[in-house]
């Protein structure tokens, strides 16, 4: 007698925790993304559950905290600078979701960084020229100019022409060189470098190899409440240090 | 007075009581009567009368994901859920359900099989399918620095040359030999150049990457060219159009990237690799399952 009325206890202990955890994922999903932030109760819940996941499917590449490597262009999640969107939940559950050129239908695609060194710079658009050594290193003098940083006044001049015009820079980056969040395009008057440490170098690198980083698209290996948990507990590290974090990453004035 | 009969009522815990055991019984199936019907009918897969809370509505039991719904908000009036409008919302949804009933008409019409466009999506569908599937695996770094040693010819960097391309008519192959002796003794310079009677081709201009040069001056001019040293004359080399003269002022040849340089494109490749193996893969798999006939006369 004792042990059926365990038993029954038991089950409905467990029934109840089951629709408390499923009205809590309800909760979670249904809410506006980018409003969770500001409801403690499902922000909570939500960090509880998006920390395990992102040290089990994001940490490999960002590291525990979100760190990023700028050694392998792995993006730093902790510093408030986003490349795509503006970094609210919504952004970032897009990204978790679908990925960055992960070969996804509605993944970020768009951006794709030539190799201007080589050929045939763009495997997916052939108008792109590539460009002769001495334009990538008066490119280079261009961008260091444009953050602020000491470089060759009559070589950034070339260069200001070779990004409005045969370079395509553009077309991508804007006019002013700021970027475009809204198809990946980095900003190259921050001095904040996704790959390696913003030299001459490392710079005249991503010019001439190009760059093409790449994120899963995780939709079909995560539940849809997993990746909104992911998101929100990215979110969340992208708070930690904020932008103090984007001035710990950035270049210091008139090095390289 | 008469004792109660243990049977009639459900008597001690400790007592065997038959109406105390059908109660329980009746109690546990109605438990899992409930549980089962709850399950039946908010499962994913199943008929069901609730939409699960990652989307936003049902359409002949396919779901339309939330999450789209709020992406497509965001880019059809560039507002978030918080702030949208009823009518937003509305447009947004109703555009969602047309689409998708017009896919789920189209999967009854077998579209697939007469339009072109669709055959095309569909075969450039599921190969992207398998290429999300293969980069979702992340290699370690042994691996990569495994396929970086074995592929270690790929990473170089780009060889830059900086040389003149002097040019003879075809008949001066004396004055074309003495102007490779005579450079060989002093750089050019425009007056021993008149004196030497040279003029430049004009098809390489300041510092070229080696495959720009390779264009410019043609596959058997850039093989000589590509081992001249800095300062360095080829011997006089006669083509069809004219004998040619090379003088190298600079060449730096491509210099092989270590690992950490090339870890990017190293990383891009291995997964291409990888993409291609899955791709060939699923082709045999799905022409093995298959039964194909071919027509005697397409063999």
């Amino acid at each position: 007698m004792r042990f059926t009325l365990l038993l029954a206890a038991s089950a409905c202990i467990m029934a109840a925790v089951l629709s408390y955890l499923s009205g809590r994922e309800s909760r979670l999903l249904r809410a506006d993304p980018d409003s969770i932030p500001k409801n403690s109760a499902v922000m909570a819940f939500a960090l509880s559950r998006g920390e395990p996941l992102f040290e089990m499917h994001c940490a490999t590449c960002h590291g525990a905290q979100g760190e990023g490597d700028p050694r392998r262009g792995v993006p730093a999640l902790d510093d408030g600078d986003w490349l795509y969107g503006t970094g609210q939940v919504s952004d970032i559950e897009q990204v978790a979701k679908y990925g960055i050129r992960s070969y996804h239908r509605r993944a970020w695609n768009l951006a794709i960084m030539p190799a201007y060194a080589t050929p045939r710079p763009s495997a997916r658009d052939g108008r792109i020229p590539s460009l002769a050594p001495g334009d990538i290193r008066d490119l280079v003098e261009f961008l260091f100019r444009a953050q602020t940083r000491t470089a060759d006044a009559a070589a950034a001049a070339r260069g200001a022409v070779v990004f409005a015009g045969v370079g395509g820079c553009y077309d991508c980056h804007a006019a002013d060189a700021k970027g475009d969040s809204a198809i990946g395009a980095p900003d190259l008057t921050d001095r904040i470098t996704l790959y390696g440490d913003g030299s001459r170098e490392s710079l005249a690198m991503s010019i001439g190899y190009g760059r093409h980083g790449m994120c899963p698209a995780w939709a079909d290996r995560i539940e849809p409440v997993g990746i909104r948990e992911v998101a929100v507990f990215v979110y969340s590290l992208s708070r930690t240090r904020g932008h103090a974090g984007i001035a710990i990453r950035a270049v210091a004035p008139g090095a390289g | 007075m008469a004792a109660p009969d243990p049977n009639e009522r459900c008597g001690q815990a400790s007592q065997v009581s038959s109406r105390r055991s059908f109660i329980f019984l009746g109690c546990g199936a109605l438990l899992g009567l409930l549980m089962a019907g709850y399950s039946l009918f908010t499962a994913r897969g199943t008929s069901t009368l609730v939409v699960p809370p990652e989307d936003v509505a049902l359409v002949n039991q396919q779901p339309l994901s939330r999450s789209d719904y709020l992406q497509q908000l965001q880019t059809l009036f560039g507002v978030n859920l918080a702030h949208a409008t009823r009518e937003q919302r509305q447009k947004v949804m109703n555009d969602m359900i047309r689409e998708e009933l017009f896919v789920q008409r189209g999967r009854e019409l077998d579209v697939a099989s007469t339009d072109p466009e669709v055959r095309a999506a569909l075969v450039n569908a599921v190969e992207l399918e398998i290429a999300a599937d293969a980069v979702t695996a992340q290699p370690t770094e042994r691996q990569l620095q495994d396929y970086y040693r074995s592929h270690h010819e790929r990473y170089a960097s780009e060889g830059i040359m900086v040389l003149r391309d002097y040019v003879f008519a075809p008949g001066e192959s004396a004055a074309a030999a003495a102007a490779a002796e005579a450079l060989k003794l002093a750089a050019p310079t425009p007056a021993l150049l008149a004196r030497l009677h040279a003029s430049d081709s004009g098809r390489v201009n300041g510092e070229e990457f080696y495959f720009a040069a390779k264009i410019h001056l043609g596959e058997p001019l850039f093989e000589i060219a590509r081992h001249l040293a800095d300062g360095e004359v080829s011997a006089a080399i006669a083509e069809a159009d004219a004998i040619h003269v090379l003088y190298m002022f600079q060449n730096k040849k491509p210099a092989a990237f270590d690992f950490a340089t090339a870890r990017d494109q190293v990383l891009t490749d291995y997964r291409s690799d990888a993409i291609g193996h899955l791709r060939t893969g699923d082709e045999a798999f799905l022409r093995k399952r298959a039964n194909v006939l071919i027509a005697d006369d397409a063999r």
